[in-house]
């Protein structure tokens, strides 16, 4: 009884915590329609801020938690909002999710910076860990009683917000329609404004109220996650109400609680599963839940997309291929193994391409695709022993096959799911893994099989030999896997270019008419979602071949968002934003840290200067990611966009490709480095567009980028050259000349009867 | 303003004041998609101006303009002369523009009583909100703590109305005030609004059905394909009305 008690009570605390956390992130959703990746980074940063005023500088702990709960905390929520509404009107779903999914990454990168994670921090208990009283024979420490407290003033003082004030009545109607609130005399982005500030300050305060009771120990990943938790209460009410998130946080306090308490301790799976409670009812409550239904109406976005051409991805991917293998005749060893890796992300990021860019569904955890096929080619994929083991094709096969199939499991109870329900589903499907199997470090017998998922957390996974092709030579490798994305973007061209593909387009464009036109919706979904789980699959198994061990930290969510969010950035819906993220976050990360460290070591006079930078690279990233929002179609094509008009302009690319070369001959007599002429060939590269418009202007066309109508300006006079761009745009045929001259008054053409 | 002419009474009289709403060359669009081209439109103090025309015509559209819920991209909108293109809704909501938008303009998760605190936006009490609305609708009074949505068509539609009887606006938007409502809540609403008028408030209307409005309209004018094609007394325009509409 007294156990029960106790657990009934630690549950409770948890529970409280979680739901202030939850109602923080229900009121920002609901007035803003964003829901909010970074609510448990904020919850970090300000934990981490609290940490700083009360133990690092000693403040009194009163003062620290005005300062941090009553200041920090509202100022975050208000930049933030600054920062994000602006910029993501009229974007889709996967923009909005990137953009605060960017804020996460950023706060934790931002923290790191700040506070040295090498370094331990602990809060204690408010009131100390030993101040308690006895109730009914259970010791509860006052600190429980406090978040008890909390959670109850903050369940009441909603309620009171909601019902008794104006303000708190405008939020609400905000729900309902922000432009009637306008015609009302209100405006919505105040609402919106004063909803993040207090979203935000719930988060610090939930924050800084559950460090104590899971432990004590400040880690910023931890942190940030344990937060994320909380979305499995806010979706108790649909990201709608309060109440019921209140309720859902209970719920999984109390079950948190009691699997601790009365699971037997020798089941070896306890504790993961105790981790990913939150996670697995978060994915329960998403599929069981009434969704909204089908919509009619095509949402109305930004982002525009040129279907690829089978030709032209053929060319770029030979073209790929020769400059990956001229560039790596200036590379070392180390340099070729990272561009290998690199090349691995960016097949790992072309399943996002498929998902997302061609077919609009959402998967925010493509690195648990890598995980799963990297565990079970570890496990039936490898030939031989020791140094000379290798990945033989059959088990590389069965990998992905096997992959395959998992991603079409997952889909299956997700397949009602769209936008950011969807999102939340994969989310959990992620964290769920990074949990239950990644963590799997022990052995268990099952139907008398003894086997252990991931052995010593880390698994050693060999390079593939097919025959007489060994990629345990970097070279090799590279420019298999080179030869194998730009397989796989043409594979995707073809696709996209078949009726499959035009499928998959109408379906991204609106469900509901697709499935009028007597398209099996299940069919395409699940067929995609399988592919795509495949391609990311073989993605992973070279990825974790070329990196030779991995942990389950490599294949987290934090590594899943990331990856995500570079291939916004560089453009989802194009395979060059596909290589762009995966080639950056591949080596981008790992690289420049790596070297800028390296380089902190080699020359320690330096050494504050170097690190610095490479925190500026990681949070910049982050910085990068935020803006997505003003270019959501992704930055690459608009840069080979600024191209496209040099096409008139011979010589001036002529001279620019000589004088890569030029510096490409020069850095292969050994003149300079690889990094130099990196650097020297983008400002060339990057320059020519600029240097074509000076010297050129005659030949350089205006760019007149896609046709699209997004490009005609709303103050533009509606006249016929605009209308010829219309019709060009739309596919229309040309007006005959002498039509046109004979009605010249604009609009007449339409006010005529026909 | 030359869609005046010809309008007589209270109009003509009204032409020699500024008109409380106008708009001059108006052109606005979604998108790519240019819906007014050049609209020019005057709401005289005291008057009723019937937008009329199909669907398609642009008359929300015109409407939304004049909320400032859609921002202008050529000529201007006035309040009582004065320039105000770029003010967002709610300034100019403020200023005194009352408008009830197409469907019904109530929140529907929201209490009546709740709903009436949100239109204090304009600056109104609740207090004296309450006491007009529950003494002209005293059904709303029964009401007021039911959800808007969980009430009739007709109910909601007082209850929108409710803002403008209370809130004194200095002109007053309805925008199809008449859809998905039986005929004779219709005529009621209509009657509504017709008191609203005797006291001498300003109004612009847009309606599909012409015959629920002309008789409280003062000028009215046809709307098509994103211009005025035709401005007169309601009798003139209803004379017109099918040859307008057959494209004759």
């Amino acid at each position: 009884m007294t156990t029960f008690l106790t657990f009934t009570i630690l549950g409770l605390v948890l529970g409280s915590v979680y739901a202030i956390a939850a109602s923080g992130l229900v009121l920002t959703y609901n007035t803003s329609g964003i829901f909010n990746f970074a609510h448990g980074a904020q919850a970090m940063l300000g934990t981490f801020l609290y940490w700083q005023l009360s133990v690092g500088w000693g403040l009194p702990v009163w003062l620290s938690l005005l300062l941090v709960v009553g200041v920090f905390g509202p100022l975050m929520g208000l930049l933030l909002h600054k920062l994000i509404m602006g910029a993501l009107r009229d974007t889709a779903e996967v923009a909005k999710i990137v953009v605060t999914v960017a804020v996460m990454l950023g706060m934790v990168y931002l923290s790191q910076w700040i506070w040295d994670p090498v370094e331990p921090r602990t809060l204690t208990m408010f009131f100390g860990s030993d101040a308690s009283v006895e109730i009914a024979g259970v010791v509860v420490r006052l600190h429980e009683i406090l978040c008890l407290a909390v959670a109850l003033a903050i369940a009441l003082g909603l309620r009171m917000l909601f019902h008794r004030t104006r303000v708190g009545v405008v939020m609400r109607g905000t729900v309902d329609s922000p432009d009637l609130l306008r015609l009302n005399g209100h405006d919505p982005a105040r609402v919106a404004a004063i909803s993040w500030a207090l979203g935000s300050a719930l988060a610090v305060l939930a924050g800084i109220l559950i460090t104590p009771v899971s432990g004590g120990s400040l880690e910023a990943n931890a942190l940030t996650l344990l937060v994320i938790d909380a979305f499995a209460a806010a979706m108790f009410g649909r990201l709608r109400n309060i109440p019921p998130a209140f309720v859902g946080a209970m719920v999984l306090g109390l079950l948190g609680a009691y699997v601790t308490a009365y699971f037997p301790s020798d089941w070896t799976w306890t504790g993961n599963f105790r981790v990913s409670l939150p996670m697995i009812l978060l994915f329960i409550v998403i599929v069981v839940l009434p969704q909204d239904r089908l919509r009619g109406a095509a949402t109305r976005t930004r982002e525009r997309y040129r279907v690829p051409s089978v030709r032209a991805a053929a060319t770029w991917g030979l073209v790929l291929l020769g400059i990956v293998f001229l560039y790596s005749l200036l590379l070392a060893d180390s340099g070729i193994t990272t561009l290998g890796l690199g090349m691995a992300f960016a097949i790992i990021a072309l399943s996002l391409t498929l998902l997302t860019g061609y077919a609009g569904e959402m998967n925010l955890a493509p690195m648990s695709f890598a995980a799963i096929a990297t565990v079970i080619v570890f496990h039936f994929g490898i030939t031989g022993s020791g140094l000379d083991a290798s990945l033989n094709l059959p088990g590389i096969a069965l990998a992905v096959v096997a992959t395959a199939v998992v991603g079409g499991l997952v889909a299956l109870p997700a397949l009602r799911l769209r936008g950011l329900y969807l999102a939340l589903a994969t989310l959990a499907f992620g964290a769920l893994l990074s949990n239950m199997v990644l963590r799997d470090t022990v052995e268990h017998t099952l139907a008398g099989f003894t086997f252990t998922l991931f052995p010593d957390g880390t698994l050693i996974i060999p390079k593939p030999r097919f025959g007489p092709v060994d990629l345990g030579d970097p070279l090799t490798f590279l420019l298999v896997a080179t030869a194998l994305f730009a397989l796989i973007a043409l594979g995707l061209a073809v696709l996209r270019n078949s009726g499959y593909g035009r499928r998959l387009a109408a379906m991204k464009d609106s469900p509901a008419a697709t499935a009028m036109l007597g398209q099996n919706l299940v069919k395409l979904k699940l067929s995609v979602f399988m592919l795509s789980a495949a391609i990311a699959g073989l993605g992973g198994i070279l990825m974790s071949s070329a990196m030779g061990s991995v942990e389950g930290e490599s294949f987290g969510l934090m590594a899943s968002l990331a990856l995500v969010m570079l291939v916004v950035v560089g453009g989802i819906g194009y395979i060059s934003g596909a290589l762009f993220g995966g080639v950056m976050s591949g080596i981008g990360f790992t690289l420049l840290v790596g070297t800028f460290n390296d380089l902190a070591i080699s020359q320690p006079q330096a050494a504050t200067f170097f690190e610095l930078l490479g925190n500026v690279v990681m949070v910049g990233t982050a910085l990068v990611g935020m803006g997505v929002g003003k270019n959501p179609s992704g930055s690459v094509q608009g840069i080979m966009d600024g191209y496209r008009s040099l096409r008139e302009a011979r010589p001036v690319l002529i001279g620019g490709a000589a004088l890569v070369a030029v510096l490409y001959a020069l850095a292969l007599a050994g003149l300079y480095g690889s990094w130099t002429f990196t650097l020297l060939a983008l400002v060339v590269v990057m320059a020519l567009p600029a240097v074509g418009q000076k010297l050129m202007p005659h030949a350089v066309a205006p760019v007149e980028g896609h046709g699209h109508s997004d490009e005609i300006r709303d103050d533009e006079p509606f006249t016929d050259t605009l209308r010829d761009r219309l019709d060009l745009a739309l596919g229309l045929p040309a007006r005959v000349p002498g039509v046109r001259a004979a009605a010249p008054q604009k609009g007449e053409e339409v006010n005529a009867p026909a | 303003m030359s869609t005046q002419t010809g309008a007589p009474g209270a109009a003509v009289e009204a032409e020699q004041r500024t008109p409380v709403l106008e708009l001059v060359g108006a052109r606005a669009g979604y998108g790519a998609i240019q819906v007014l081209h050049g609209v020019d439109l005057a709401v005289h103090p005291g008057s009723v101006v019937a937008l009329l025309g199909p669907n398609g015509g642009g008359k929300s559209t015109t409407m939304k303009v004049c909320t400032g819920l859609l921002p202008l991209n050529g000529g201007e909108l006035r309040l009582a002369g004065r320039r105000v293109n770029g003010l967002s809704a709610q300034e100019i909501a403020k200023l005194g523009v009352c408008a009830i938008p197409e469907g019904r303009g109530v929140f529907p998760n929201l209490t009546v009583r709740e709903n009436l605190w949100i239109a204090t936006g304009t600056g109104t009490d609740l207090k004296k909100l309450e006491e007009v609305a529950y003494g002209r609708f005293p059904i709303l009074g029964e009401r007021r703590n039911q959800l808007a949505g969980s009430m009739s068509g007709g109910e909601q539609q007082m209850l929108a109305l409710s803002r403008a009887l209370a809130t004194d606006p200095a002109v007053l938007l309805l925008d199809e005030l008449s859809m998905g409502l039986a005929p004779m809540i219709v005529s009621q609403m209509y009657e509504t609004v017709a008191e609203l008028v005797a006291g001498g408030l300003s109004v612009l209307v847009a309606e599909q059905f012409a015959r629920v409005v002309l008789p409280i309209a003062d000028t009215a004018a046809l709307m098509l394909h994103g211009r005025i094609v035709d401005t007169g007394t309601p009798d003139e325009i209803e004379g017109r009305l099918s040859s307008e509409y057959l494209g004759g």
